[in-house]
């Protein structure tokens, strides 16, 4: 099991070249002119045209001059970057997003369970989500690193994105050291008082650290503990951190906003506005395939009902994600030699009523209406 | 009630006038001036008709007079009766059983102040019935459960801010409670829980082992172990002991701990001298004079109805009283109790139900605990200069008939049920 | 063996109580350092006199008999023994399996050696209305009991005080299945009887056969005439005089004399929709004026259509509602009593147990909480005789009502006041320096003649996990401390 576990794995960190599977096509160039093109910074494109090339986006514009032979595909609606979910266990599989034989391993890494084949990932595809930080499940105090990857190539994105550590209740196990949070903390201490691999680069400021929590205790206690140890990163798990706002503002963390649902509370909700309104990065969790994910968009536009500016919402699905999981580089915005991950929509994307016509990862048509 | 001053006219204004107060325009105004029927200021000396004014949150002026206020200013706060804010030494507002390290029966280095909610529901119920300063224990399922943290139960939005004190206590206990859950190792999976003890007996021998081990450390840094430290700082007095133990049997080891720790030769060298209060002592009335003995105070639990309480203990109602009697110093306290029969101020008023006067009660529920936290430089009495945490009640204090109807905390008004209430 | 050391225990505890209770001729003087009369000022040093249990004069300077006993104590505060207008404790298990028995009656199921009627003593209490538990539609009827007596009949103050009725939904039912049983019981009520009027006009006898089956004596006079149905139900009966009373069914009989406004309704509504539910059954079947509502939970949120419908109230033990508010998380406090006082609904307090929350403490939270002190005080007095009917025979220290009084340290309502004696219809039934586990409690001292004292062996043993009771308290405290 194991053996064919890491035969089926290997070549996915090592290939130079990325190895494509199942659905996807050459990526071929191919420009798309669209009605509406949300760029991803703020700037919208009225009848926009972005050009493919490579699995990159070579050109911009609404006066691209296409090369002969490249298609031109027109499309009556609107043009974004491709989704991008925080947080979530798609393609992993379950029972081996964890190891709870010891409840710190650092350097454990998620991204090596990742199984592009799933039908969790295509599910994830077909309504958008282009990119998935795939997380550890949040036991003992530090159970791994997380990896960000696309849902059209096994090909991971960042293999080493967070250093998780986890400060909730829930992590705890009844007969497995530690069993109190107090235990968790100096657990958690011990690793960063002596700081090797994973923990040293975190201790360094290379690498964020993924704070897991539940309640805004939680949140103080991790917040207190990036502080005592000089780390960055993001908060996840706390759905009324927005309470906390002012504490979160001064830490300089950013947040993960746990998976919304139909029925989300109110207070949950407001929780978001509140950490808009104080201008804390933040993107949306998913944590499918629990949950559907569709529900990412949902959640969004949920929070602008609430009052979240949809410019807001918007980034934290695409721009500020990106930033989130440390691929700003890459993915998250249109612009030229960013990765070709993008999403026709029929309509305004934060209309519930707009749904999903084509979508690209690498310049290629990985999902969509038949054409 | 003993020759108390009612009706004492001399001032012992300590400023000139209530106008040279401190004042502020913030929202969360720290000055106020208190009028009150009744001033209990919980050091023998009380007034009526008296005058408590707050600022800059502390207690700036406590008069037996009101001074010449303009009486419609908004800053006077009017009620029957005005007590320092209440104090509780013997609290778990925590995280359940994440809040208590139980992979090892001593923890002694574990801070129950790291598993704590500053956001729970039960800091605002504390509020309500008048309590503003506590002492959060780690839950009572390990032998030695870790450090205790002093608290205030309103103001800012962390643990941290608002804490009175850190690492006030190291917390432990006797009795039945800390074997709990343990088990041999025969017969069933193998886990933590398997080697730890499953009697009194192997609790008492783990109390006195880790004192034993401790007191080795402090001599040869080798043998030190987490925590030791921390023991070490315990048996030199510099801090406190806090035990609970319900039943005579369990009342009695912890006397004869603190007892053989001052006098065996392993722990000369100023490793003698450890200080120690009881918690929970119902069966305290008992064998008071082994508490004078051993110069050891002690923090009642709630009266129970029925006399009957845990660890198969009984609870005289007349044990604050004999207490008193006996010299020996105690609190009184909620035990952590959320039901509101075992609210603190009903205790003292149970306590006075068991024969204890007034002044002692409150004493039981302020200054005393005050002093057992150590932090009676801080709180627990009506004193210039102390932070101003109030009580302001609509009749005599600890009567079921009277509320709590405002509760200042530092200066500010954190619960204000004035509009609520008739006044009497 | 446990079970059986305790009852002998209470036995001869309570007979140590209460040494003249059986013997006694209702004849006491009482004379006090303040009498609370409940019925206008307070007088100081005053005289209760009462006579063949009655109370004959209440004053300053009352002559009385030559040979009355006399209860001198000028340091003590005497008044009225407090009304409880609705308690489950007492009896010996309080609730019956058939969900539709209003032919039971707590007569049976009373225990007078049990442990509550002890306690409440303690507690000033001498008037109890005991009904039936809440874990029925129709639970039987009630009876008015005072704590002191060797049988349920020398207890009794008045049998069949009213029929226990159950709105609201109970454990494993719906509120739609309990309003539905409801409605249907009034209906086969109703069909019964027009059968029984068909029969009769058929001449069929089937019904005074089963009548004489049942040991009914059908020559009575009571028995043997019909009449016309009374009450002011939505629906009536005509020809209803031709079946002789005595021939309805003793199963039907109480819902009858219900329904013609003979007999009283406690109708207990666990939520403020229940509170609707009990009120049309009572609208619709003629009964509204003789219900009293029994409110728990959020049913003080129907206070105001309880105001309109003008029946009176017993309050929940709970008198402190708590709830979180939605969107702040923040605990909203309303003090219900306060609500009904505000609205001018006539209500009684209840017991929240048997010891340290009894009327007195409910009372005296009434007063913390806005009420004023005289009625907080009808609130335990007054107001739950005049629930009970017993307005002109107990809750206040009147010339003619019943000699229930009790005399106290200190105020009624303070925390430091213990009841010192208890005297019911003129006889002397409390004596606290001869109660042993009043002593026992206080001081610690062990009680005499109280056999050995528990060891960890009479712990009743649970039969489903082998674990003492003991262990099993334990650890459900252990999991009340961790938050939810």
């Amino acid at each position: 099991m194991i053996t064919a576990l890491l035969a089926l794995t290997a070549p996915l960190v090592f290939a130079a070249p990325p190895t494509k599977s199942g659905p996807e096509s050459p990526a071929k160039s191919v420009a798309i002119r669209a009605d509406v093109v949300w760029l991803g910074d703020g700037r919208v494109l009225e009848k926009g045209v972005v050009l493919f090339s490579e699995g990159r986006i070579a050109e911009i514009g609404t006066n691209v001059s296409v090369p002969a032979g490249v298609e031109t595909i027109e499309h009556k609606g609107f043009l974004t970057a491709g989704l991008i979910a925080l947080h979530g266990y798609t393609g992993g599989q379950a029972g081996e997003m964890r190891d709870d034989a010891r409840p710190a391993m650092p350097n454990a890494k998620i991204g090596l369970v990742f199984d592009a084949s799933s039908p969790d990932v295509a599910d994830a595809r077909a309504v958008g989500i282009t990119s998935l930080l795939l997380t550890p499940n949040a036991e003992g105090v530090a159970p791994g690193l997380t990896a960000v990857v696309k849902t059209s190539s096994r090909r991971l994105l960042k293999d080493e994105a967070h250093l998780s550590l986890v400060f909730n209740a829930g992590g705890l196990v009844s007969n497995r050291e530690p069993t109190s949070l107090s235990g968790a903390v100096a657990m958690l201490d011990q690793l960063f008082a002596k700081p090797t691999g994973a923990v040293e680069r975190a201790h360094g400021g290379s690498l964020p650290c993924l704070f897991e929590v539940g309640e805004p205790a939680d949140v103080l206690r991790a917040i207190d503990f990036a502080k005592r140890h000089d780390l960055r990163g993001v908060i996840h798990g706390a759905v009324l951190a927005g309470e906390v706002a002012d504490q979160i503002k001064a830490s300089k963390l950013s947040v993960i906003v746990p998976a919304i649902g139909v029925g989300e509370r109110r207070r949950n909700l407001k929780s978001v506005v509140a950490l808009a309104k104080k201008e804390i990065p933040f993107g949306f969790g998913l944590d499918s395939p629990v949950n559907n994910p569709a529900d990412l968009r949902l959640g969004a536009v949920m929070c602008v009902r609430e009052g979240v500016d949809a410019k807001v919402a918007w980034n934290a699905l695409t721009s500020e994600a990106a930033r989130i999981a440390g691929v700003a580089d890459r993915v998250g915005t249109i612009d030229r030699g960013m990765d070709a991950d993008v999403v026709l929509w029929s309509g305004d994307p934060l209309d519930l009523g707009s749904r999903v016509i084509a979508v690209y990862v690498d310049g290629a048509r990985v999902d969509g209406d038949k054409r | 009630m003993k020759s108390l001053i009612f009706g004492l006219t001399a001032a012992v204004s300590l400023s000139s006038g209530v106008a040279s107060m401190p004042r502020d325009d913030k929202p969360e105004s720290k000055s106020w001036i208190i009028w009150a029927d009744r001033v209990y200021t919980g050091t023998g000396m009380n007034f009526d008709a008296g005058m408590v004014g707050v600022g800059g949150g502390k207690i700036a002026i406590v008069a037996a007079s009101r001074g010449s206020d303009d009486e419609s200013s908004d800053r006077i706060l009017r009620c029957y009766a005005v007590t320092a804010g209440l104090v509780d030494a013997s609290v778990r507002i925590t995280n359940g059983a994440s809040s208590v390290e139980q992979s090892n029966e001593i923890q002694p280095n574990l801070r129950v102040a790291n598993t704590l909610d500053p956001f729970a529901i039960e800091w605002d119920r504390q509020l309500r019935n008048g309590v503003t300063s506590v002492l959060v224990n780690p839950p009572d399922l390990n032998v030695i459960g870790g450090l205790s943290v002093a608290l205030k139960t309103a103001g800012a939005d962390t643990i941290a801010e608002r804490t009175l004190k850190n690492d006030a206590v190291l917390r432990g206990s006797m009795g039945s409670e800390p074997s709990r859950g343990n088990h041999p190792a025969f017969g069933r999976p193998t886990d933590f829980f398997s080697r730890r003890p499953t009697t009194r007996m192997g609790v008492e021998w783990a109390w006195r082992k880790a004192f034993y081990d401790a007191a080795a450390a402090a001599n040869d840094s080798t043998r030190a172990f987490p925590g030791s430290e921390r023991l070490v700082q315990a048996l030199k007095g510099d801090l406190t002991i806090s035990i609970q133990a319900w039943a005579t049997q369990d009342i009695r080891t912890a006397v004869f701990l603190k007892e053989e720790i001052e006098s065996q030769a392993e722990f000369k060298n100023g490793l003698n001298k450890p200080r120690m209060f009881i918690d929970a002592a119902a069966e305290a009335w008992k064998e008071p004079q082994l508490l004078v003995r051993a110069k050891i105070p002690v923090v009642l639990p709630p009266f129970p109805a029925a006399g009957r309480t845990r660890d198969n203990s009984f609870m005289a109602w007349n044990v604050a009283e004999e207490l008193r009697k006996e010299g020996i110093p105690f609190a009184l306290s909620s035990h952590g109790s959320a039901a509101p029969e075992n609210a603190l101020a009903m205790q003292a008023g149970y306590a006075m139900q068991g024969g204890l006067p007034f002044e002692n009660a409150l004493a039981a529920v302020t200054s005393m605990p005050a002093r057992l936290m150590g932090v009676a430089d801080r709180v627990g009495t009506l004193e210039v200069g102390k932070d101003a945490d109030l009580v302001l009640w609509n009749g005599q204090p600890f009567e079921p008939s009277s509320r709590v109807i405002a509760v200042i905390v530092d200066g500010v008004l954190r619960y204000d049920a004035r509009d609520k209430a008739v006044a009497k | 063996m446990w079970m059986r050391t305790t009852q002998l225990t209470a036995l001869l505890s309570l007979c140590a109580l209460a040494p003249d209770a059986f013997a006694g001729n209702g004849k006491i003087v009482i004379k006090c350092g303040r009498v609370v009369t409940g019925n206008g000022p307070d007088i100081e040093n005053g005289v209760v006199v009462i006579e063949e249990g009655r109370i004959v004069a209440v004053g300053k300077d009352e002559k009385a008999a030559w040979d009355a006993e006399v209860l001198d104590h000028p340091e003590l505060v005497a008044y009225p023994g407090f009304v409880e207008a609705h308690s489950s404790r007492g009896m010996d298990r309080p609730n019956e399996n058939i969900e539709v028995a209003p032919f039971l009656d707590v007569r049976d199921s009373i225990d007078p050696i049990n442990f509550y009627f002890e306690d409440v003593l303690r507690q000033g209490i001498t008037t109890i209305n005991v009904q039936q538990g809440p874990l029925c539609v129709i639970g039987g009827q009630g009876r008015v009991v005072k704590p002191v007596g060797l049988t349920v009949d020398e207890m009794t103050v008045r049998s069949s005080s009213g029929l226990k009725i159950v709105a609201g939904s109970r454990p494993g039912r719906s509120r739609a299945t309990q309003a539905q049983v409801l409605r249907k019981t009034f209906g086969e009520l109703r069909a019964y009887l027009e059968k029984l009027v068909q029969d009769k006009k058929d001449g069929k006898d089937y019904a005074r056969r089963e009548a004489l089956f049942q040991g009914r004596d059908m020559d009575k006079d009571e028995n043997k005439n019909g009449r016309a149905m009374e009450g002011v139900a939505s629906w009536k009966l005509e020809n209803f005089e031709i079946v002789p009373r005595g021939e309805v069914d003793e199963k039907q009989e109480p819902l009858l004399r219900l329904v013609e406004g003979k007999l009283m309704a406690f109708v207990y509504c666990d939520s403020a929709v229940a509170v609707n539910n009990a009120l049309e059954t009572a609208r619709s079947n003629g009964f509204l004026a003789n219900t009293v509502l029994v409110l728990d939970g959020d049913a003080w949120k129907a206070a105001d259509i309880i105001a309109e419908s003008g029946v009176s109230v017993v309050l929940g033990p709970n008198q402190l509602f708590v709830e979180r508010d939605p969107l702040t998380g923040k605990e909203i406090e309303t003090f219900v009593p306060k609500v009904f006082f505000d609205k001018k609904v006539r209500f009684a307090l209840q017991s929240l147990n048997s010891t340290a929350q009894s009327l007195w403490f409910q009372a005296a939270q009434c007063v913390g909480r806005g009420i004023d002190r005289k009625s907080a005080l009808d609130a335990v007095t007054r107001t739950p005789a005049e629930i009970l009917r017993l307005g002109k025979q107990v809750g206040s220290l009147e010339k003619g009502k019943d000699g229930n009084v009790v005399l106290a340290s200190g105020d009624p309502l303070s925390v430091t006041s213990t009841v010192q004696f208890v005297v019911i219809e003129g006889n002397l039934v409390y004596d606290r320096s001869k109660d042993s586990r009043a002593r026992q409690l206080l001081e610690g001292i062990e009680q005499a003649n109280a056999g050995p004292t528990k060891t960890d062996d009479d712990v009743p043993v649970d039969p489903h996990s082998g674990k003492k009771a003991e262990d099993t308290k334990k650890k459900s405290e252990t999991d009340g401390a961790k938050k939810d």
